[in-house]
């Protein structure tokens, strides 16, 4: 296994430094360059140059490269955003904190809910809640993030005045955290789309689980229904599930554009929209290497707690 | 998107709502108002805290009034750096852009000698630390721009500073000496308007120094040398040097956000408000300053600006009665406005979820249109060649429908562009001559009739053909296939640019449409040689236009001026050339080159989408609209 996480590390330094190396040099070619994105297109040629010259994109692009890598390794320097008028790893220093605690908390809603339905599910399978959890599941995966919201905050925050229109406010975690009534509509919004997937993902894995030799012996032992659900078909069942937490990772840091959007909270999402829409070269790099930490730590984690959790996996 | 921003060189309103919504959110006392219920009635009470609603993602995020291009944006000056530190002239009374004079911090500037010397006294404004705001803190901005001229927004090659042979300052008095003559009007509204007295407090280049420690605030400006190139201003006199040194800190200290709330640097203020919180996120709260010498002491006890991140969570937030001054967006807007003479906008009924809301509009000072690019090697070479001819642009804007885009989609909110100078707000500029109408009226039968005798075939609903290429200026064969780039991520400015590709296409005019984000409209959109590798845009509608600020009178020079950087299609024309010298040197009036502009086409005209204006009922004061984006929320007040 050790050698498995070293080799692993090591595969993951150099995707990093490819997808960086990838969004650096696509950067470079924006019609306009960097500097008429930061200073709008009706930059005189002085100012364009100034500009350059400050931020070094009047040397060869090797040259860049090899400054923002140096960066990088001395002082985690990744940038400075004109846009917002702070550096990139304050602005991402800001936002993850936010999008850590609405995804993660929206995630652990979805499982918390989604893996009891699946088992429900499975319980009942063929009957009418199967199926009304079924269509359910389907609506909710269907459903677009933007009208469930917009239908959330009309109905409920302001017709109904029971949550807040908009989510916390504050800046920091703690802040966000003492807020809990603004976190229900917004996590609840982002949770559908999760509980709809994940409890079809428990459902099937359940299924595919009880049809197992072992779920056979264990009957034939004398176990009870309970304990063959719970004790031995679950604990398999959640294995797909704990491989699928450790994909999300990406996703969980890269926040959610849409629910951001609708719910006034600015996350990850909308800086690396923003970064992207706006031509913010720094900040585009800045997120996507973030983005691309996330997905490669993210792989490595499912993959080792997937030889964690079932002991039949080994690495060599 | 948005990004927020406009420059000197370059006042391209952002396609977004969200720029809309910021120029439509000013509001100055006095004066005519476009349109709309205008406020609450009832007894004026003081105290209260008022939530205005920036634009979507257009927080501000630069304290320092100095700023480089980057930071020059409307939600940066106009809602956030001048409630703090008065520019030396504020321009915007009541519905109009005209000079306000009660406003400013100096008395009307005096021109003598020609225009070459022009003497502005100072009114008696105290800083917040009980300094008084001295013809001297004029020249230390002054002695700023002198050494810093390439890090101002607002510089451009030949102009303030460069055209200054001396200013000096004495008692309360600063006289501006000229190189050569400038039009009063130009020189008023476009340069001196630049200008924002800095405080002694800011001469300094390290935390704890005293106030004026450094020699850029109190030297004189002649004691500031430099030695210029074509890109570098290098300090040579001490004092140029203590001004470098003064910059870096100011500028410094402009990226610490956190601080600015905090720092004693930027509490010094000669404005009606001050800063008690900021935060990254875009949160604002002033407070009224005690030691403000204006004449309009602010009535609410806190002025509260919130962030949103989209134009439907600002909308949520006045549906909740949570902001008191906001935008309804046009996708919300519930039943249309109507029009009223050119200028008049009647709004319609208010949405139903905003009845603790009167609505109103008001025009902004900025023009529409787009660029052709009349070296454009696209169309196999010919559609520079194409756009240079005259019928062929006056037949293209003649199938504009302006009125009815307006009234069908921004609703009733809108305004039409005519031509170089805004006909809307009504204005001391703008030539009666065009007041009376569209030069280039939607006239369909016109426009093909227009280019049928100069030599097209024309193929309503394909593509004309060039039969007569002496006629067309074209070779003949030629189709009439153009190339329109324009902004994505605008319901609107979709919905506009789909409606004129129809009426293009009725006298054959063949549209390609693509759609690109603001940045990249923009960026493919600058002047370009025919003979360069990379010419080939046609034309390109970044949804916005021109606003005309700080450069407040709508002059060309950097429009339509041979050469000029902002001269996107890069349209040359001696008499245009000549009618604009004489708007910024002689003492022309702009209507000539006004006239000239609207019957030329340089571009296309376009109207304008205007946004509506939520204001809570209870809130007074705020109508009319100020069309230069300023806010006075020290004019505003709650009623009972």
């Amino acid at each position: 296994m050790t050698g498995y996480l070293i080799r692993r590390v090591g595969q993951a330094i150099v995707v990093v430094f490819g997808v960086v190396l990838l969004t650096f040099i696509l950067s470079r070619i924006i019609p306009g360059g960097a500097a008429r994105a930061a200073l709008g297109p009706k930059a005189t040629p002085l100012q364009i140059h100034t500009f350059n010259v400050a931020n070094h994109y009047n040397v060869s692009i090797y040259q860049q490269f090899w400054i923002y890598c140096w960066d990088i390794v001395r002082h985690f320097y990744l940038g400075y955003s004109y846009k917002y008028n702070q550096s990139v790893v304050s602005l991402i220093e800001g936002r993850i904190p936010k999008t850590l605690v609405l995804v993660g908390l929206s995630t652990l809603f979805a499982l918390i809910v989604a893996i009891p339905l699946g088992v429900l599910q499975v319980v009942r399978r063929n009957t009418p809640v199967d199926y009304i959890l079924t269509g359910a599941s389907f609506v909710g995966y269907a459903m677009p993030a933007f009208l469930l919201g917009e239908l959330l905050i009309l109905w409920f925050a302001i017709d109904l005045h029971w949550f807040q229109f908009e989510a916390p406010q504050s800046t920091s975690v703690i802040g966000i955290l003492s807020d809990p009534a603004g976190l229900v509509l917004p996590i609840f919004s982002l949770a559908a789309l999760t509980i709809a997937a994940f409890s079809r993902y428990m459902r099937s894995s359940m299924m595919e689980a009880l049809t197992e030799d072992y779920i056979r012996t264990a009957r034939a032992k004398g176990a009870s229904p309970t304990r063959v659900l719970f004790r031995h078909a679950l604990r398999n069942a959640l294995i797909p599930i704990i491989t699928l937490l450790g994909l999300t990772l990406p996703a969980i840091v890269g926040g959610a554009i849409i629910t951001e959007t609708v719910f006034n909270y600015p996350g990850m999402g909308l800086l690396t929209t923003n970064a992207a829409t706006q031509n913010d070269v720094p900040l585009l790099i800045g997120t996507t290497f973030i983005a691309a930490i996330a997905t490669v730590v993210g792989n490595l984690i499912a993959d080792v707690l997937y030889a964690v959790v079932d002991p039949r996996v080994r690495y060599a | 998107m948005n990004s927020l921003r406009w420059t000197r060189q370059g006042r391209h309103a952002v396609a977004a709502s969200a720029v809309v919504a910021v120029l439509a959110l000013a509001a100055c006392g006095g004066g005519s108002s476009a349109g709309g219920t205008t406020g609450a009635t009832g007894q004026a009470t003081s105290g209260g805290t008022v939530y205005f609603a920036e634009g979507a993602q257009a927080a501000p995020n630069y304290i320092f009034p100095f700023a480089a291009l980057q930071y020059f944006s409307t939600t940066n000056l106009n809602q956030f750096q001048m409630l703090m530190y008065r520019p030396l002239y504020w321009f915007g009374k009541g519905a109009t852009p005209d000079l306000n004079l009660p406003l400013s911090l100096a008395n009307a500037p005096k021109y003598s000698d020609g225009g070459k010397t022009i003497t502005v006294t100072m009114k008696p404004y105290k800083w917040s630390n009980g300094e008084t705001v001295t013809a001297q803190d004029v020249v230390f901005w002054m002695n700023m721009m002198k050494v810093e001229k390439l890090n101002w927004a607002g510089y451009a090659a030949g102009t303030i500073p460069d055209d200054l042979a001396s200013v000096t300052a004495s008692g309360n008095t600063v006289t501006f000496t000229l190189n050569t003559n400038a039009n009063s009007n130009w020189y008023t509204y476009n340069e001196l308007s630049q200008i924002t007295p800095m405080p002694m407090a800011w001469d300094i280049s390290a935390a704890g120094q005293k106030s004026g420690s450094e020699a850029c605030g109190t030297a004189s400006f002649q004691d500031v040398t430099v030695t210029s190139t074509s890109s570098t201003v290098t300090p040579v006199s001490a004092a140029a040097k203590s001004c470098a040194a003064v910059y870096t800190y100011l500028t410094g200290q402009a990226k610490k956000l956190s601080s600015y709330a905090t720092s004693p640097l930027w509490a010094v203020v000669d404005g009606p408000w001050k800063l008690t919180h900021f935060d990254t996120s875009g949160n604002v709260t002033m407070v009224p300053n005690p030691k403000y010498s204006g004449p309009v002491k602010p009535k609410l006890a806190k002025f509260v600006e919130l962030p949103f991140t989209s134009d439907s969570a600002e909308f949520n937030a006045l549906a909740a009665g949570k902001v008191d001054v906001g935008y309804v967006p046009p996708q919300d807007i519930s039943s249309n406005a109507t029009t009223t003479g050119t200028c008049g906008i009647k709004p319609g009924a208010n949405n139903p979820r905003l009845a603790n809301y009167n609505i109103v509009a008001g025009s902004t000072w900025q023009i529409n249109y787009f660029p052709e690019n009349f070296n454009s090697t696209g169309n196999g070479g010919n559609a520079g060649k194409i756009f240079d001819q005259l019928y062929f642009r006056q037949a293209f804007q003649m199938l504009v429908n302006q009125p009815v885009y307006i009234q069908h989609i921004f609703k009733g909110y809108g305004v039409p562009t005519y031509g170089p100078v805004p006909v809307c707000p009504q204005n001391s500029f703008a030539s009666s001559e065009l007041s009376l109408g569209n030069p280039y009226a939607y006239n369909p039968t016109k426009a093909k009739a227009l280019l049928k005798a100069n030599g097209w075939t024309v193929k309503p609903g394909g593509t004309d053909t060039c039969n007569d290429a002496s006629k067309c200026g074209v070779p003949a064969g030629t189709p009439l296939d153009l190339d329109l780039q324009y902004v994505s991520g605008s319901v609107s400015e979709d919905q506009l640019m789909q409606a004129e590709k129809s009426s293009w296409a009725q006298a054959g005019i063949h549209v390609n449409m693509t759609t690109g984000t603001f940045d990249t409209v923009l960026g493919n959109a600058v002047p370009c040689g025919s003979s360069s590798s990379n010419c080939s845009w046609q034309m390109a509608n970044w949804g916005g236009g021109w606003i005309f600020a700080p450069d407040y009178y709508p002059s060309g020079e950097d429009l339509f001026q041979t050469g000029a950087g902002s001269n996107s299609g890069s349209y040359s024309d001696k008499t245009m050339d000549s009618l604009i010298d004489a708007t910024t040197k002689g003492n022309s009036s702009l209507s000539q080159y006004e006239v000239y502009g609207a019957k030329q086409l340089p571009v296309i005209w376009q109207p304008i989408g205007l946004t509506a204006t939520e204001i809570n009922k209870k809130l007074a004061g705020v109508t009319p609209l100020n069309p230069l984006t300023n806010i006075n929320p020290e004019t505003w007040y709650f009623t009972k």
